[in-house]
């Protein structure tokens, strides 16, 4: 799957591919110590230029700050 | 208005794969309106050990074509921000859009619990097959201040969160067999 800027698409499979083997032998077997974290920041840079350049992070910017609906039978 | 819908079902596959297979999902045979899927946050809780996710997607084609000439909507961002929290087995990601807000908005939320089967509790049992329970809550509201568009509006998202939910499964299915294949040994 593609990165949305085509110069990131390097970096985000190689932290995709880091993160699913993570996730899967260490994450969801109770060690939740993070990992990936160098790769992860280059790519993270590389992604908020993107979403910079197309304008897109007073977007997210208020769609986090906007209160999420109401979670039906909270705690479920 | 606002509309809403809430869906359940149940999926042949352990909680865990499920998980996996949500951060794999994209690409699928059924997911070609998917053009970009991006981590842009993400951070693990170093008490609760809850896991955040903050992600971006370009998804193309959001409106019927009696919408296009009115609103000259082509692709749309996605936001999808979840948690998965390994101690209880319980994954909610909420997936919203961020682009035509106005025309219409989309907030779909689903939670990945674990189904254990009352055989598998019994530990002389190890045939039990494991189940996540997937519930889907969305909410759609149209802030077109034309009523007559307005209500079109959201009678379509409704009808087209349908198809679309069926469609999501199938790619989620889809994934989760390559997997287990995988898994398997990867002969195939």
């Amino acid at each position: 799957m593609s990165s949305i800027s085509p110069e990131c698409n390097d970096l985000k499979k190689t932290y995709d591919d880091c993160f699913n083997k993570w996730y899967a032998t260490k994450f969801l077997q109770g060690d939740t110590t993070p990992a990936c974290e160098e790769i992860f920041t280059l790519y993270r840079a590389c992604i908020w230029r993107a979403i910079k350049e197309k304008n897109l992070d007073t977007l997210i910017a208020d769609a986090r700050k906007e209160k999420p609906f109401d979670t039906p039978d909270a705690g479920q | 208005m606002v509309q809403f819908l809430t869906l359940g079902a149940q999926i042949q596959h352990s909680w865990p794969n499920v998980t996996q297979a949500v951060w794999q999902k994209y690409p699928n045979p059924f997911a070609s309106h998917v053009l970009s899927s991006d981590v842009v946050d993400r951070t693990v809780d170093p008490v609760t050990g809850v896991m955040t996710t903050t992600r971006l997607f370009l998804k193309k084609g959001v409106m019927p074509k009696w919408g296009r000439s009115l609103f000259k909507v082509r692709d749309a961002f996605i936001m999808e921000q979840s948690t998965v929290d390994p101690r209880t087995c319980t994954m909610v990601t909420v997936t919203r859009n961020l682009s035509h807000k106005k025309i219409m908005l989309v907030e779909e939320t689903q939670t990945y619990t674990s189904l254990v089967p009352q055989s598998a509790l019994d530990a002389s049992r190890s045939d039990a097959v494991p189940i996540t329970q997937l519930r889907t809550d969305v909410r759609i509201i149209s802030n077109t201040g034309w009523a007559p568009i307005k209500s079109r509006i959201e009678g379509f998202g409704l009808t087209k969160f349908q198809a679309n939910t069926l469609r999501s499964s199938k790619g989620l299915l889809h994934v989760l067999e390559n997997m287990s294949k995988q898994t398997q040994g990867g002969t195939s």
